[in-house]
């Protein structure tokens, strides 16, 4: 019995794409003076290859394994196209702890859905009362 | 990769950031150590800068067997003080034909400390200490908000 939904497992990989996207930017900030460092992005880009490369098949059974189980759509990337520091460093802390709150508030809105989904199942359960 | 592991990265930079400190610290305090260390003649040497080397933790032995176990990308494990090294530029000569530890031409080798630059290592290391607790803040507040799901 699907109880939560398609729209709840997006918020979940929402989630878990916000919290990794959290550590790359807390070890970009952690290396802001290391030489050499290349800044690391959180990237979407596996998405558009694993889509057009999906297995179409049809399940002859319902207990058969779904096809359309989505991997981690999401990657971590040296960030391309930067300026480098002097010594070889491209960590751009403006723009990390920009990132950093934007990233913060929408975990923080995202969080905010999930318990709006919960609160609304729980409504269900208790008949609306 | 466990939920601790962004407030992790921030602890190593702030235990990295504050080493830096102290090794600055240690600079400024012996910018005039005419004495630091006896060399192989018996005569006294004057202090020598130090510096402070940092690497990422990312090319470590950890981080590429989680990359392979997990088969994602992991964002890495922060940073790590690699080495201390001193600074190898020649001696400041200064003529002070009282010093004690003067030689027979009354030059005294001074150390090759220069205040202002440890002045500037000192004010972006505690900007980058202040960064990495702003990141470390984050971190818990979006760890203390996940607690709240469900509630």
């Amino acid at each position: 019995m699907d109880l939560f939904g398609k729209s709840t497992q997006n918020l979940q990989r929402a989630l878990d794409y916000s919290s990794l996207k959290n550590q790359t930017i807390a070890h970009n900030i952690a290396n802001v003076d290391t030489p050499g460092y290349k800044a690391k992005d959180v990237k979407f880009d596996q998405f558009l290859n694993e889509a057009s490369s999906r297995l179409e098949a049809n399940r002859t059974h319902a207990k058969h394994l779904p096809f359309d189980q989505m991997e981690q759509s999401f990657s971590v990337k040296a960030r391309q196209n930067v300026t480098y520091n002097h010594n070889g460093n491209s960590v751009d802390l403006d723009k990390e702890m920009s990132e950093l709150a934007k990233n913060q508030l929408y975990y923080e809105a995202v969080t905010e859905r999930i318990n709006g989904k919960f609160n609304t199942i729980k409504t269900v359960l208790g008949g609306g009362s | 990769m466990t939920i601790f592991h962004g407030m992790n990265t921030s602890g190593s930079a702030l235990t990295a950031n504050r080493f830096k400190m102290d090794v600055i610290s240690s600079n400024l305090a012996n910018a005039e150590t005419t004495r630091a260390r006896v060399d192989e003649n018996g005569d006294w040497q004057p202090y020598r800068r130090k510096l402070v080397n940092q690497e990422s933790r990312d090319g470590k032995f950890d981080s590429f067997l989680q990359q392979a176990m997990n088969r994602t990308n992991t964002p890495g494990t922060g940073v790590r003080i690699d080495s201390v090294t001193e600074d190898q530029t020649p001696f400041k000569q200064v003529f002070n034909p009282d010093h004690p530890d003067a030689d027979e031409d009354g030059y005294v080798a001074m150390p090759n400390v220069d205040p202002l630059k440890e002045m500037i290592n000192l004010m972006s290391t505690t900007r980058a200490y202040e960064a990495n607790v702003t990141a470390l803040n984050a971190s818990k507040g979006m760890l203390m908000k996940s607690l709240e799901i469900g509630r």
